[in-house]
């Protein structure tokens, strides 16, 4: 039978070769505790203010629990979050043809999604949807997007130790529970709403925020899934929809007489407006920025070739004028050589 | 808006104009199953770069043809427009007893 206690070798011999030795005492009022160092930050900057109020929910300008100001917060995420972003305007659309097109975009997306997992690429078509929105919240919204960047955080308020005008005892003030404060970053804030209601701001996309809007927003500009969502929402001659055959619920009047009703206004991809034209140009991007890499590479190195034949032709051409003159002075000088003779 | 009366809707407009507003919004006052009953709409969206006026066409049931330059008005006043045939026709009919 094997012995019921485990020995362990290592932790015998830590003890034996560190015997106390009765001459290595030390004073009590030296003995320690030891702490840990303090956080890199903390060394050049004092520590942040007391918050008075719950990270996540700093105070905001209008009264958060409504569901304008929470509708205002999603809008706010929503644009931040989506560089490909369309707008549509839905006229009287029924309930159940809304769900129709809404089943038909999903099943479409989904179709490019397994396409894509073929070539190992990420899916993200259930993030892809058609959202209907309240254009008066969105538009205050994506003002606050476009006019509102504060640079500085919270922690730029403490000051620096080494800053001369810092005495030890100095008072950082703490940031109040008031949303009058001015250190409020976030899209509630009273900065944020102030920054927006600046009306001598205009933004590039106000004229489309009026009438009923739907969106459909995009986690990143995937042409691919664009060149979908136009064929089954605006198609047109370059974005055909589904054929009868291939797809006969797309064929269903419910969807499309929802369809009839539904106008694409325009697109914001990263920041800029595209009218429906360029919509439709970025939907054609082959490849997407997959393809457009690709053929910057094949032209990049198209260049560089040139240049090397370019850069190595002068050598040549430098080469055989030498070439050429040296075999020219060797001509003339056999002959008077011969001469001599 | 009295829409009953309404046979033909011919809207163009450039979405990216502010002017373009109430050309919008006339297509919003088109009730949901109008394209089931016989109405023709048309919407045609200008680009952005063009500075065509928008205008709407309408066609009403008894062949008057009414074409407004609603780039400068606002929507009070096309339905205004709009209903003042519709009513007329509202009226006629009343009185023949359909």
């Amino acid at each position: 039978m094997p012995p019921r206690i485990h020995l362990r070798p290592r932790a015998l011999r830590v003890r034996i070769s560190r015997p106390r030795s009765p001459i290595h005492h030390g004073y009590a009022s030296l003995a320690t505790a030891t702490t840990p160092a303090p956080p890199i930050e903390q060394t050049y900057r004092s520590a942040p203010p007391i918050l008075r109020y719950p990270p996540t929910q700093p105070p905001s300008h209008k009264p958060p629990e409504t569901r304008k100001s929470q509708l205002h917060r999603q809008y706010q995420s929503l644009l931040r979050s989506s560089p490909l972003l369309l707008l549509f305007q839905h006229n009287n659309v029924k309930a159940i043809e809304l769900m129709s097109i809404r089943r038909e975009l999903a099943s479409a997306l989904e179709k490019v999604d397994t396409e894509r997992a073929k070539n190992g690429q990420e899916p993200f078509a259930e993030e892809i949807k058609l959202q209907v929105i309240q254009t008066g919240i969105f538009a205050s919204a994506l003002r606050v997007i476009e006019f509102f960047n504060p640079q500085d955080t919270t922690l730029d308020h403490a000051q620096h130790p080494t800053d001369p005008r810092t005495p030890t005892s100095a008072q950082i003030p703490n940031t109040s529970n008031d949303a009058a404060d001015e250190r409020f970053t976030h899209g509630l804030s009273r900065r944020a709403h102030e920054a927006a209601s600046n009306r001598k701001l205009k933004s590039e996309l106000e004229p489309l925020l009026s009438g009923p809007l739907a969106v459909v927003a995009f986690p990143s500009v995937s042409p691919q899934h664009l060149k979908t969502v136009l064929s089954i929402l605006s198609p047109s001659p370059d974005f055909p929809a589904p054929k009868r055959r291939t797809n006969p619920d797309y064929h269903e009047p419910a969807v499309q007489s929802g369809l009839q009703k539904m106008i694409l206004l325009g697109a914001r991809v990263e920041g800029k407006v595209f009218d429906l034209e360029g919509t439709r140009w970025i939907g054609g991007i082959e490849g997407g920025i997959d393809g457009l890499r690709a053929q910057l590479v094949a032209m990049l190195q198209g260049v560089g070739a040139s240049l090397a034949g370019a850069l190595e032709g002068a050598s040549k051409s430098l080469y055989f004028t030498m070439e050429g003159r040296r075999m020219d002075m060797e001509e003339k000088e056999k002959p008077a050589e011969e001469k001599k003779e | 808006m009295l829409t009953r009366f309404l046979t033909e809707v011919r809207v163009k407009f450039n979405p990216f104009s502010p002017r373009s507003k109430s050309a919008r919004l006339f297509l919003t006052l088109i009730p949901p199953n109008a394209r089931a009953t016989g109405m023709k709409i048309e919407a045609k969206m200008l680009p952005r770069t063009s500075k065509e006026p928008a205008s709407l066409d309408v066609k009403f049931r008894d062949g008057k043809e009414l074409s407004l330059d609603i780039d400068k008005m606002r929507i009070t006043e096309v339905m205004e427009q709009v209903d003042r045939h519709s009513r007329m026709l509202a009226r006629k009919e009343e009185l023949s007893g359909n």
